[in-house]
């Protein structure tokens, strides 16, 4: 490994990039984290932690929810098994929707209709929408 | 963008003139999601980027963070709340890292 100047990193990385006029929302799940990354705009954005599964993401433009970490993505998906055998249903070859990980997470804790972390949950859903994960999930 | 400004620009500017170093994660939440946590290097940064990749300045009352892992990785960079008694250190930082070095 060799090391390269600030100004030379810099256009490396502006290399790798996409102008944000084609961006497209992504969701991707990466095994080695075990973890489902979501971005819907290619706003900057702050994290905050809604509970122990997810981390959202508000825009720092809008103050929007715009994306989510999902951490231990195989230990709620065999929890929800156990709990809730037709859960795997929702899952083909791999691949689950994130609306349907959202909704299973809000139907299985005891969150109060008006709570923030539901009125969360809700907006991630909505924002999620039919945005499929890439990658395929190491629990199934 | 805006993502590749701030992972070209601002991490390097952060881990070069941190204003503050912690070293010790105890939030699961800031730990690496490949291996071991190690440090968190704080600054405000000179420039935040829009989406479009152009400058602005930084947001008022957050900082930002560069976490690095047990091999000297950085694995995590994001903007955080600042504190309200030091604009230069993230929200929670008594809670939240084992020692200050920086």
């Amino acid at each position: 490994m060799s090391a390269i100047a600030n100004d030379e990193f810099a256009k490396r990385m502006m290399l790798l990039a996409q102008p944000a006029e084609q961006f497209k929302p992504t969701a991707t799940y990466d095994p080695d984290g075990d973890c489902i990354e979501f971005l819907a705009k290619p706003d900057a954005f702050f994290a905050e932690r809604v509970d122990d599964l997810v981390t959202v993401y508000y825009s720092q433009e809008t103050g929007e929810v715009i994306g989510s970490l999902i951490k231990d993505v195989s230990a709620f998906c065999r929890d929800m098994f156990e709990r809730f055998p037709g859960f795997r249903i929702e899952i083909q070859a791999g691949r689950v929707s994130l609306q349907h990980i959202f909704l299973a997470r809000l139907w299985t804790e005891r969150f109060a209709r008006d709570d923030l972390t539901t009125l969360t949950y809700r907006k991630l859903i909505e924002v999620s929408g039919e945005t499929p994960i890439e990658g395929e999930l190491s629990c199934v | 963008m805006g993502h590749a400004k701030e992972c070209g620009i601002i991490v390097p500017a952060i881990l070069q003139h941190p204003t503050a170093v912690f070293e010790g994660l105890r939030q699961d939440e800031d730990e690496d999601r490949r291996g071991y946590g190690w440090r968190c290097y704080c600054g405000i940064p000179k420039h935040a980027y829009h989406s479009d990749g152009t400058a602005r300045s930084p947001y008022p009352g957050q900082v930002y963070l560069v976490f690095v892992n047990d091999e000297h990785v950085a694995y995590n960079w994001r903007w955080k709340k600042a504190a309200d008694d030091d604009p230069n250190l993230p929200v929670g930082h008594e809670a939240r890292f084992r020692k200050r070095l920086l």
